[in-house]
């Protein structure tokens, strides 16, 4: 009886403190304590080459990917160091950069071909709300000679800012504001949550009038914006990021939110040629409400060039959505270099080192070796679906289609062959709908002939190019042929119904640009079997409005996959959709 | 019935257990949330000296008063103001408090209605002390805009105690007890933010931008809201000047009556004591405090000062100029003993030179 009073007691006693102070304290501490011990061996110290300057980086793969800030290897050059926790000091060499966005991707060399890297996982940045805990890990001010990573701890004091960029690069969108300690060398390091995940990658901080050290707010670049750069990243691509092509104001009443208003619209841009003109409203972009130019610039911030999302404008009171393809912030830096607004730094060394054989320079890449590895996979997985090899004879297939416009139904037949006329070969491509046909020579014939059959925008053509694609693979496009790193593509509905929700149609593809002839093609495979499900067919002329077919039902004809459903677009207009019955592929 | 008591206790101990578990791995999302809704954005003039457009101010009332601090932006004759929501309205000064550095400000329309602090009886409450985890909310560095929420930052109370400005150290703009904060918060804009507990009571005004020259390290305080600190003012019958005590509470519950009587700013002499050291003629701005002449029977030729030693330190201070030689002397009293290191030919002196009072001059 004593002894239970006395337990009683204790327990009690122990509660009230418990409640006051320690367990609970010490559980998270001790909580804090192991995530910070489970990831410290992700977190990479990053230095020049010599020793000249460096970062911080975090592992993001077991094969040795790491992320960074392009401000931390703009200076080391192509190749840099890379020392983990454990003390061992790794090669590492440039895979792709974003400048805009401040962010690179590294590659460490294994010491061992199969060795595993330690990594980080990457979470969900749009989660993190302002008063959540963060934990920073890096290299503050190179002073870890062990690459031992200090860490630092603290609130997020903001989510969804935007910081301006100095001149043309390193502008941060819809970045994490925190007070959590971060100095020059934490640059480029992992800022995680409290389950170890990385949620940004630390780069600024806002100094003013105080001295380039921590003044209690620092920012991170949001990962889920690294994520929608992570195809571009691994492909070795200069990624240049978005912009919309016109400018905007936002009109501020004294009640209700601001309206963000076009103020002007380059006519060259695809929102100019999706209808989108001066004065429109525009109130959501890709999913996200648009009320201040803060908010514009953030959402814009979030994507690469080139890549489609579905945007909402009002003028009067009608309301629209469109699909618009975004343009560059870089163009016109390409067009016409100025030394002028290049970014500051020291000039860019060439690669040295072990890790020098993996790299290789071109324009628009930062480093052309990734490119040809991702393409190499990409077409090996893309073969896997069916090798037509040797199979360059005559094609034909049937089926039915429905032309929307028209709104007709039809039997249609269509053929693609090389015709031999004495030793030499001309394209031919027929396409038969109902009683008409038309017939084109893809690489003879002039523009209006290729935009037929009317109103596709040139699927004559895209059929050609099509077939180019699978006798020949990417070794068919000997003009240009790259990995266009990641894009989503929207597919239509194949009930050929409306789209009331362009986000829940979109697809994340892989992108394979290439040149033949006059022709300028996208290629889009599904990221997860490669299977191609569209493409982009544009005439000479990078600012036109493509042919779009979309690939879908596939099934086997003779060990191939081929597709018995092609959805053919121009200009926002859904042409027709072809249902095939059969194919006849014949060899050479 | 032992063990039945025994197991609800086991039971409320771990529901304790529970409860404490949560409040030290929660963050601190909702606080913020909440304490966002009672702040504003302020934009003015500004731009120029280092002094920013922009700050923090804080709804006192839910017709739109808005505190902030008694600072150069005031003087801009339509405030914006951007609520957490973004509305936007224009805001006028209502009533200054110079010694309590704050003002009280009013929207410029007719609104109700609007989330705020309150300011009465139940905020007057003990002050937190030393080691309590505190929240700092602000628009520094405007970094936000329109309905973006407040920049939020933690950290703990270092210590309670006096700011006591010092010419040519840093000139504080107000005389009392202080929260001395372990994390960042002074930055630009910052100035009329929040500092709350954890659970996003309000604990004090955010303080301005200070900096210690002679540590060049600058200063994070907040002004408790409930500490009472001396004001001035004129007696309504006597018209005479009389001490009063105020706090930042009593300002805003007075102020929002409309029966806050206004006070001016108390004049602080300097106390500096009396040395006898005359230097070379400050010529330019940088001239170095060399010693031209001593005054005989002065402190300093007791202390054994002599013309031409260059003076290097004060009580462990760099004075490297006769300006700020001078400014660092006004805050050492008569009577105070401090240590000089000076430079005689290529020695180094530490002399120790008792201040004085300044001896009665005759007309």
């Amino acid at each position: 009886m004593k002894i239970l009073i006395s337990s009683l007691a204790s327990l009690v006693l122990f509660a009230s403190l418990g409640f006051a102070q320690s367990p609970a304290a010490f559980k998270s501490e001790s909580d804090r304590v192991a995530v910070i011990e489970k990831v410290k061996p992700s977190v990479v110290a990053i230095f020049a080459r010599g020793g000249q300057g460096g970062g911080t980086g975090v592992l993001i793969s077991d094969d040795g990917y790491a992320l960074t800030n392009f401000h931390v290897v703009q200076p080391t050059g192509p190749t840099m160091q890379c020392g983990l926790a454990d003390g061992v000091l790794y090669e590492g060499v440039l895979v792709g950069w974003d400048k805009v966005g401040d962010v690179a991707l590294i590659k460490l060399l294994p010491k061992k071909d199969g060795d595993k890297f330690p990594f980080a996982v990457m979470g969900d940045s749009g989660k993190v709300r302002e008063g959540d805990w963060s934990i920073a890990m890096g290299n503050p001010f190179l002073l870890a000679t062990d690459f031992t990573p200090t860490v630092t701890f603290g609130l997020v004091s903001g989510v969804n800012r935007y910081q301006p960029p100095a001149g043309l690069f390193l502008e941060y969108t819809d970045c994490i504001q925190i007070d959590t300690s971060i100095n020059p060398g934490n640059s480029g390091g992992p800022l995680f949550n409290l389950k170890g995940e990385v949620i940004g990658i630390n780069g600024r901080g806002s100094f003013d009038k105080r001295a380039r050290i921590n003044s209690g707010v620092g920012y991170a670049i949001s990962i889920n914006q690294i994520k929608n750069f992570m195809g571009h990243l691994h492909a070795g691509l200069d990624a240049d990021h978005a912009s919309l092509g016109a400018l905007i104001r936002t009109d501020v009443e004294n009640f209700g939110l601001g309206k963000t208003r076009i103020t002007s619209i380059l006519v060259e841009s695809d929102a100019y040629r999706r209808g989108l003109d001066q004065e429109d409203e525009i109130f959501s972009f890709a999913g996200r409400q648009v009320t201040s130019d803060n908010h514009y610039k953030n959402v814009v911030g979030l994507y690469p060039r080139d890549w489609r999302v579905p945007l909402e404008y009002r003028r009067g009171d009608d309301r629209k959505e469109i699909l618009v393809r975004l343009m560059g912030v870089q163009r016109k830096e390409l067009d016409e270099p100025d030394p002028k607004k290049q970014p500051k730094g020291p000039p860019v060394k060439g690669p040295q080192g072990p890790a020098a054989k993996y790299y290789e320079a071109k324009a628009g890449f930062a480093n052309y070796y990734f490119n040809r590895q991702e393409k190499a996979r990409l077409m090996t997985a893309f073969k896997k679906q069916g090798d037509f090899a040797g199979k360059g004879g005559t094609w034909s297939f049937e089926g039915r289609v429905t032309l929307l416009k028209a709104r007709t139904d039809s039997p249609f037949t269509a053929e693609i062959k090389d015709e031999k006329i004495g030793k030499s070969e001309k394209p031919l491509v027929t396409l038969k709908i109902g009683a008409f046909p038309d017939m084109v020579d893809p690489n003879n014939a002039n523009v209006n002939e290729l935009r037929k059959p009317n109103g596709s925008g040139g699927f004559l053509p895209a059929l050609y190019v099509w077939r180019h694609l699978l006798l020949e693979g990417d070794k068919g496009f000997t003009s240009e042929c790259h990995h266009g790193g990641m894009e989503p593509i929207y597919m239509p509905p194949t009930d050929n119904s409306t789209v009331k929700n362009w986000l829940a149609q979109r697809v994340d593809a892989e992108v394979l640009n290439a040149r033949t002839g006059i022709y300028l093609t996208k290629f889009f495979f599904a990221k997860s079997d490669q299977k191609l499900i569209g493409m982009e067919l544009r005439l000479q002329e990078a600012n036109e409005d493509p042919c779009e077919v979309y690939f879908s039902d596939y099934r086997v004809v003779d060990g191939r996959q081929l597709p018995h459903r092609m959805q053919v677009y121009y200009k926002d207009v859904h042409y027709g959709t072809f249902t095939v019955g059969s194919y006849k592929v014949a060899g050479n | 019935m032992n063990y039945k008591i025994t197991y609800r206790l086991l039971g409320i101990a771990m529901m304790l257990l529970a409860v404490g578990e949560l409040r030290a791995q929660n963050s601190v999302t909702a606080a913020s949330e909440q304490v966002n809704r009672k702040m504003v954005k302020l934009f003015g003039i500004g731009g120029f000296k280092g002094l920013p457009s922009y700050g923090t101010g804080l709804l006192v009332s839910a017709k739109g008063h808005i505190l902030t601090v008694n600072n150069h932006i005031l003087n801009t004759p339509g405030i914006v103001v951007h609520l957490y929501d973004g509305r936007r309205y224009q805001a006028k000064v209502l009533i200054r408090e110079p010694e309590l550095d704050v003002a009280l400000l009013k929207i410029d329309e007719d609104v109700d209605f609007l989330p705020h602090f309150v300011f009465d009886k139940a905020a007057e409450k003990a002050m937190a002390e030393t080691g309590d985890w505190v929240l700092a909310f602000s628009n520094q560095f405007k970094i936000a805009q329109g309905d973006e929420p407040m920049s939020v930052q933690r950290g703990a109370i270092l210590t309670v105690a006096d700011l006591k400005g010092r010419r040519g150290i840093f000139d504080a703009p107000y005389s009392g007890d202080v929260y001395f904060l372990d994390n960042i918060v002074c930055n630009p804009g910052a100035a009329g933010g929040a500092i709350t507990t954890r659970k996003g009571e309000l604990l004090g005004i955010i303080g301005r931008e200070l900096k210690d020259n002679r540590i060049d390290t600058w200063i994070n305080y907040a002004v408790p809201i409930q500490f009472k600190i001396e004001v001035q003012r004129e007696d309504k019958k006597t018209g005479k000047s009389i001490m009063e005590k105020e706090s930042v509470i009593t300002f805003v519950h007075k102020a929002l009556l409309g029966n806050y009587q206004e006070t001016v700013k108390i004049r602080r002499e300097d106390k500096g004591g009396y040395h006898g050291i005359i230097l070379v003629v400050n010529a330019v701005s940088s001239t170095p405090p060399y010693v031209e002449e001593i005054v005989s029977g002065s402190p300093a030729a007791i202390a054994g000062l002599r013309p031409d030693d260059l003076i290097l330190y004060v009580e462990g201070f760099s004075v490297p100029t006769i300006k700020i030689w001078r400014e660092t002397l006004k805050q050492y009293e008569p009577g105070r003993e401090i240590s000089v290191q000076l430079q005689r030919g290529n020695k180094l002196e530490n002399v120790k030179l008792k201040l004085a009072n300044p001896p009665k001059t005759v007309n």
